[in-house]
């Protein structure tokens, strides 16, 4: 019997590990060509880090730079030559921007009005919570293309305004923190009123310091898919490079693909996505949670 | 009760939001879905139902829906599988169960576009990893596996392995050829989408009490086959319904790798809804087609979703 379940035990883990492998395989071929020599790359020899001999790179002596500057190891090469070649700090602080912004506008939305829906009594309650229920069915990708044609009447095509105004809505957010807010005791709210506290003071000192733990679901939700998103800046962003959140960024760094280097490209792509997959490792129960959010109903 | 009129001030925000942003745009694609208006004109007229009459007989547009069906077809039902086998792998094992849901979990999470280049050079005919391991088995253990020469019916001379291997290594140019680049797109989606669903799976396996297992085994469910059959699917029924719904949902609306990766291409293979509305909206700037796919796409999911909350979820619940 023991043994017995050693085999299985082992059967489970080599079935896992083979997943394993190929769910990591552009990982690792991302890292790795962040490191490489174009040459190794090419040739796919070196492994996973090359050989890092220090060499002189020619595309960065055409660009302009010193036979000096330009002698260094293949992976610091990459790296360095990536954040000469594009504003990737800037691109960063774009994408930082807009998550936030969009974030914090939300919770100024919806905490309010999920706290009326929750614990305040008002004729139409029902009809504005059902236009909230109303709400979540539609997908925003979807109506992208009415959106864009708002925008563009309004002028505000490859604006900061296009890439946040259109999330600035979460009937997602709005309905969770009332979910929420119906499991807070009325005696709190009551003592709150009784202290002389006003709606608004109950709302962001009694209701927020209580909301914290689903808040904090709730950020990592709102922060990875607009952080990840592609689909909407790649609509209203058109061509101006300082508003370019990462995943433009990105697609930009890919444009030379057949004439340029790879190790650069990819040291700019590796660059952009790291943040979030750190952040991930390191709070991954938290991360697992807020974006597996929608399954908690 | 309180006499403050607060309440108002509280919703008034969240209310003129939703109808701007949410539910004005609905109606403004249905207009324009029915005249020729494009981006910059300053009239326009109706033209009734002619939009829609280009999408359902232009072959262009068959061919989305055919791409669009195709890869949601594919998608949906195995990366819901392979979130549940390996949520039930994961949760039946001793120990390195967090490795495996991290590893797994990671696509979710990482920039999907990044992701996207990332396999296109792991997929590459002459750089990617994937070509040379398939070049260098040749005549070897890759073969036989990958080759299928382990079925009776494959002739191991002639399966597409063997042939490419004879060939001078002429192994698929994955996303580029007109007969893989469909499926390869989808394996990149199913790649991005399975951890996902195996978190929630995990999460409803972890709700089953273990008696129901006693319970079976005492009924004479010794196998775990039987005991899966008895207890473990009908006790997850709702969470298969949501997990269905929702990766249903975020595959009708695959974008990134397609405008990355194929471009809808080749021969309009990979031409799915969304890069659909967005080239052809966008990019062309013809407004009155794109709103007219809107409304269909809407349509799909609108329909989707009101199944799931309405109709089905309230049969599943045991």
């Amino acid at each position: 019997m023991e043994a017995k379940q050693y085999i299985g035990e082992g059967w489970k883990h080599a079935i896992l590990i083979i997943g394993a492998i190929v769910v990591m395989l552009p990982f690792y071929m991302m890292v790795s060509m962040s490191l490489k020599s174009q040459q190794e790359i090419q040739s796919i020899s070196g492994g996973l880090i090359g050989a890092q001999e220090t060499q002189t790179f020619p595309v960065c002596v055409k660009t302009g730079y010193s036979e000096e500057t330009c002698t260094m190891k293949p992976y610091q090469y990459n790296y360095w030559f990536a954040f000469e070649k594009a504003p990737i700090p800037r691109y960063l602080m774009n994408g930082v921007i807009v998550t936030l912004s969009i974030f914090i506008i939300q919770v100024l939305v919806a905490l309010p009005c999920a706290y009326a829906l929750a614990k305040l009594r008002f004729y139409g309650r029902e009809f504005v919570f059902s236009m909230v229920l109303f709400c979540l069915l539609i997908p925003v990708h979807g109506i992208a293309l009415p959106l864009y044609v708002m925008l563009a009447q309004a002028g505000l095509v490859d604006t900061y305004s296009a890439l946040i105004l259109p999330w600035t809505i979460s009937v997602f957010g709005i309905f969770l923190m009332r979910q929420f807010f119906m499991t807070v005791p009325d005696e709190l709210i009551d003592a709150a009123r009784m202290d002389g506290m006003g709606e608004y003071a109950i709302v962001w000192k009694v209701m927020l310091p209580t909301a914290i733990p689903a808040l904090l679901a709730f950020a990592i939700f709102s922060v990875v898919a607009h952080w990840n998103d592609y689909f909407w800046p790649r609509m209203v962003i058109t061509g101006n490079r300082d508003l370019f959140t990462p995943p433009l960024g990105i697609r930009e760094f890919r444009g030379g693909i057949d004439s340029d280097e790879f190790g650069p490209m990819m040291a700019s792509i590796v660059t952009v996505t790291v943040p979030l997959i750190v952040a991930f490792i390191i709070a991954q129960k938290r991360f697992i949670e807020g974006i597996t959010l929608t399954g908690m109903k | 009760m309180h006499n403050s009129k607060a309440h108002i001030w509280f919703i008034a925000p969240a209310i003129i939001l939703m109808i701007i942003i949410l539910i004005f745009p609905l109606f403004l694609a249905g207009g324009i879905s029915f005249t020729d208006y494009n981006l910059g004109n300053k009239t326009f007229e109706w033209v009734g139902l002619e939009n829609y009459d280009k999408m359902f007989n232009r072959k262009t547009y068959v061919k989305m829906i055919w791409a669009t069906a195709t890869y949601v077809i594919v998608v949906v039902p195995i990366s819901v599988v392979l979130g549940l086998c390996a949520a039930m792998l994961i949760n039946s094992l001793r120990f390195g169960a967090d490795i495996y849901k991290t590893i797994f979990f990671l696509p979710v999470m990482a920039t999907l576009l990044a992701m996207a280049i990332a396999w296109e050079f792991t997929l590459h005919p002459t750089l990617g990893i994937v070509n040379s391991f398939l070049a260098n088995g040749c005549g070897g253990v890759r073969e036989f596996i990958l080759g299928f020469h382990w079925l009776p019916w494959v002739d191991s001379q002639e399966s597409w392995y063997a042939a490419a291997c004879a060939n001078n290594m002429d192994f698929p140019y994955w996303l580029k050829q007109k007969n893989t680049a469909i499926w390869t797109v989808c394996f990149i989606g199913i790649w991005q989408a399975f951890g996902f669903n195996m978190v929630l799976y995990l999460a409803g396996l972890t709700s089953i009490p273990r008696e129901l297992y006693q319970a079976a085994e005492m009924d004479g469910a010794k196998s775990t086959w039987e005991q899966f059959k008895l207890v473990t699917w009908p006790m997850l029924g709702p969470t298969t319904l949501f997990v269905v719904t929702i990766t249903t949902i975020r595959t009708f609306q695959v974008f990134d790798t397609i405008e990355i990766l194929t471009k809808g291409g080749p021969s309009k293979t990979t031409y799915v809804m969304m890069y659909a509305i967005f080239e052809k909206a966008i990019q062309q700037n013809l407004t009155s087609i794109g709103a007219a796919i809107t409304v269909v796409f809407i349509g799909f999911i609108l329909v989707l979703t009101f199944f799931q909350r309405y109709v089905i979820e309230k049969r599943v619940h045991y």
